[in-house]
């Protein structure tokens, strides 16, 4: 981006703005600038009857042109705009020539209306019209998505439930607004998929090299460079695996516009603004920060937390969070998301006018995932963050007799428990990163019967070949999770992977649980991290059949998925 | 005296290829890999003093290789008691990719040489198709001069790959030689990445005129940059008898040691050049002497690796 606001990019700007158009409107402004209009970028559908058509749109990311997944001609899809009480009917027409879906992410809804394929209905077939209705239980920032490998196609949107009529908002604000952060590719999402399972390293660039070792050894001596590679190359596993995709194929979206685009918010000086942001990455998480804006969180997965002022987040696919500030100066603030591999960023501004342009800052280095990612607990001594709660006893992890497998690269015994860790790449920053401990429901345990049983399940692969499980075992071959109607149980995750997993369990609620075992916050997703062991409860008081998976789209794919019954 | 060596090399070479990768196996399956030892220092190098340690984590050795694997011990859960007898649905549309059947195109090496002793090409691949635990492996490999001769050790397999471990795999299936004198081998062996990123095979045959042979490879790739990537690789093979036929005698036939330098273009294409220099042992290199040929081998390649 060049201080005037305009770009470079390979192709023709102008047939990249034009199929970068999609439907939306889109303001061109001034000779070598474009951006989106803020209250317009995607069309907001708002009552309780929606008529939405899913079809294939050209579109340009990269310099090449591409067809994305659209709902009603824009990417992302329209703003859905509910009310809490009301019941909606949203009929959904697949103009695709493939079987596709809509899931309603966080929403309580009943099974056949969940839009799971196989698990909630048969899917939508080409030319086939499917209509939803349910009762809209529950308030706040939630998005829907393809549950297929079209949702990295561009088939998502934000849904923003209001509270019933008449009773109070949770919070006042002057500006409201989306913010949608994904990742694109040229290829198509199978591509993709079948690259990794071929080469597990397709899309990392950032693999230590024999220069990297010279330049370990010049600083740290010949003995440390040797000992800080020694238990990867033991292992046989990546420092830098982060996620399996890059920048390498992905471009960054923030409200289906590329960091050229510059996405646009207007707020005035003395304005409150609420920022939703939701992490649509297929296969990205974002650490978020907006430089010079303090950022109050006031809401994950659309429920309210007790408010927490940070300088930046971390959001995992699924995700959302909730954040509120009063613009400070009359100038351009840049939202800069960078992926959690630091191979790119998605970017917007939040201006008091149209084509402001706030500094972006550069991308961060890659650091090496920290012992405490491979090791658990054992390693929280090491933590350089430091204070990170020495562990008494940590609890030992259960091991499923099938995670002795080929299909298993990694356990962990002695999982870390905390929830004070913002997680690799962020432990070193001399700012306030947000963590799960930071987040508190506002409101007492939903449930507060103590937990019957206990369900403990680990999060397992083989990252070399592409693997992904849980216990060891991938969907097709595994039996499903029964919770007994209305029980009150616990699950507890344990991370057997170097990677962060963000497990979304469908159709009830997760509210997960302090180190100790006390309710803590009410989520639907929620990012386990390497090596980490964490706890949620959940009434199981929706009947009938649901998914429960990593909303990493392609380790779903791979089988780190499993299907629950409640019956 | 030369009868006693060939015996002793073929014995070892056996050895090599049964008995190693047995060992690997054993070890990994044990939890405990080759480097074990050294692991329990890196535990107490993490420990920062006056940090309370539980005595059952202590003992737990903290390399990665303690972490995988194994014996399953008593006790241990099964995932499938959650189910309470329930099947997953059977709707249609149900999310089926786990199961997919990858079909790969490997081809590692297809090159032309210039040597000391002739000019001509090369080629090995490995085609690979099936599920992530069970899968067809067809593997050849071959080497032929400009003056017609086709390498002893030239020959395609038909293998069924299997999942041992989560680095390791074993074959079984058939080899089958290429060109004069051409043998068809039963072919046993394993393969996989061991610690510090060795690729590595071990192929063990029995042949249908009672011949024994045993072939070895091992590489690994040094990365210089992300894309500009070294790769040397040892290639040995062994054979309880003498091939009149393919020039081969009994013993320890060949070693091979190369590198190749590969520029990736992209992750599937990347050409290369590389330097080869390959060792006639024992009765192979008696007949290359008897033949007037060479014994030491030395060629510069340059060729493409690319995969699909």
């Amino acid at each position: 981006m060049t201080p005037d606001g305009s770009f470079a990019f390979p192709v023709g700007r102008r047939r990249f703005v034009r199929t970068l158009a999609m439907g939306a409107s889109l303001a061109l402004l001034g000779n070598h600038a474009w951006a989106v209009a803020p209250q317009a970028v995607t069309t907001e559908l708002k009552g309780t009857q929606f008529d939405l058509e899913i079809s294939k749109i050209a579109v340009n990311y990269s310099g090449k042109a591409r067809f994305a997944t659209a709902v009603n001609g824009v990417v992302p899809g329209p703003v859905l705009r509910f009310r809490e009480g009301d019941v909606v009917t949203i009929r959904v027409t697949n103009r695709l020539d493939e079987m596709t879906s809509i899931h309603w992410h966080g929403l309580i809804v009943p099974a056949e209306m969940d839009g799971v394929p196989g698990i909630s209905f048969g899917g939508i077939a080409p030319g086939e019209t499917f209509t939803y209705s349910f009762k809209v239980r529950q308030r706040g920032t939630y998005w829907y998505h393809a549950h297929t490998l079209a949702e990295q196609t561009g088939l998502f949107g934000a849904i923003i439930i209001d509270p019933p009529e008449g009773s109070s908002p949770d919070e006042t604000v002057q500006r409201d607004h989306v913010v949608m952060l994904s990742d694109w590719t040229d290829e198509a999402p199978l591509q993709v998929f079948l690259n990794l399972k071929k080469q597990s390293s397709y899309y990392n660039f950032a693999q230590p090299t024999a220069g990297d070792f010279l330049k370990d050894v010049k600083v740290l001596g010949l003995e440390q460079a040797l000992e800080r590679r020694r238990m990867w190359s033991r292992a046989r596993m990546n420092p830098t695996d982060y996620s399996d995709i890059s920048a390498a194929t992905y471009t960054y979206l923030l409200n289906g516009a590329p960091p050229a685009g510059n996405w646009t918010a207007i707020a005035l000086p003395g304005e409150k603004v609420r920022l939703r942001f939701i992490g649509a990455g297929t296969a990205t998480f974002f650490d978020i920060r907006v430089p010079g804006l303090p950022l109050t969180v006031v809401a994950t997965d659309g429920q309210p937390v007790q408010p927490v002022t940070v300088n930046e987040f971390r959001i995992g696919p699924g995700e959302t969070y909730d954040v509120v500030f009063t613009m400070p100066e009359d100038r351009a603030y840049t939202i800069f998301a960078q992926s959690m591999d630091r191979t790119g960023h998605a970017r917007g501004t939040i201006a008091p006018r149209m084509a402001m342009v706030g500094d972006v800052p550069t991308l961060d280095p890659r650091p090496w995932l920290d012992p405490v990612d491979m090791m658990g607990a054992m390693a929280t001594m090491d933590m350089p963050a430091g204070g990170h709660g020495i562990m008494e006893t940590p609890p030992k992890a259960r091991h499923a007799r099938t995670e002795y497998g080929a299909n298993t690269d990694m356990r962990v015994d002695y999982p870390r428990t905390t929830l004070d860790d913002p997680g690799a790449g962020l432990r070193d920053r001399t700012w306030r990163v947000l963590t799960y401990a930071d987040l508190k429901s506002t409101g007492p345990d939903p449930d507060p019967r103590e937990p019957e049983r206990e369900i403990e399940l680990h999060l397992t692969g083989n990252m070399e070949r592409f693997v992904w499980a849980l216990d060891g075992v991938k969907l097709n071959d595994s039996k499903p999770l029964h919770f007994r109607p209305n029980e009150r149980l616990r699950i507890i995750l344990v991370n057997d992977t170097m990677m962060s997993h963000p497990m979304h369990l469908h159709g009830m609620w997760s509210d997960l649980e302090t180190p100790e075992g006390a309710f803590q916050v009410r989520k639907h997703t929620i990012a386990v991290q390497p090596a980490q062991r964490v706890s949620f409860r959940v009434t199981a008081d929706a009947m009938g059949r649901w998914a429960f998976h990593c909303h990493l789209l392609y380790h779903m794919a791979a089988g780190m998925f499993r299907e629950v019954v409640v019956a | 005296m030369k009868t006693l060596r060939t015996f002793v090399a073929s014995a070892c070479g056996l050895a090599c290829a049964i008995v190693l990768p047995t060992s690997v196996f054993a070890q990994e399956a044990a939890g405990q890999p080759p480097e074990h030892q050294a692991s329990a220092q890196d535990h107490s190098a993490m420990a920062m003093p006056g940090v309370e340690v539980p005595k059952s984590a202590q003992s737990q050795p903290m390399d990665m290789g303690a972490m995988r694997g194994g014996a399953t011990p008593a006790g241990a859960r099964n995932t499938d008691d959650y189910a309470d007898g329930y099947r997953n649905s059977t709707l249609a549309n149900y999310e089926m990719a786990d199961k997919l059947s990858v079909p790969k195109v490997l081809v590692e090496e297809l090159e032309f040489f210039s040597g000391n002793e002739s000019q001509g090409g090369s080629w090995s691949f490995l085609v690979t198709k099936g599920q992530d635990n069970d899968k067809l492996w067809i593997r050849s490999q071959g080497l032929k001069t400009s003056g017609e001769r086709l390498d002893p050790e030239s020959s395609a397999e038909a293998l069924w790959w299997h999942s041992k471990a989560p680095f390791w795999g074993m074959v079984l299936g058939v080899r089958q030689d290429i060109g004069k004198g051409a043998t068809t081998w039963l072919a046993a062996g394993v393969e996989g990445l061991a610690p510090n990123w060795f690729d590595v095979q071990l192929t063990g045959y029995v042949g249908d005129d009672g011949r024994i042979a045993a072939r070895v490879k091992a590489s690994r790739d040094v990365l210089l940059t992300n894309r500009l990537i070294l790769s040397p690789q040892v290639e040995s093979n062994l054979y309880s008898k003498a091939s009149r036929d393919r020039a081969l005698g009994g013993g320890l036939s060949n070693v091979e040691l190369s590198g190749r330098l590969r520029y990736e273009v992209s992750r599937k294409l990347a050409p290369y050049v590389g330097f080869v220099w390959e060792q006639a042992f024992d009765g192979t290199a008696d007949i290359r002497r008897a033949d007037g040929g060479p014994v030491t081998e030395r060629r510069i390649v340059a060729g493409l690796r690319l995969w699909w």
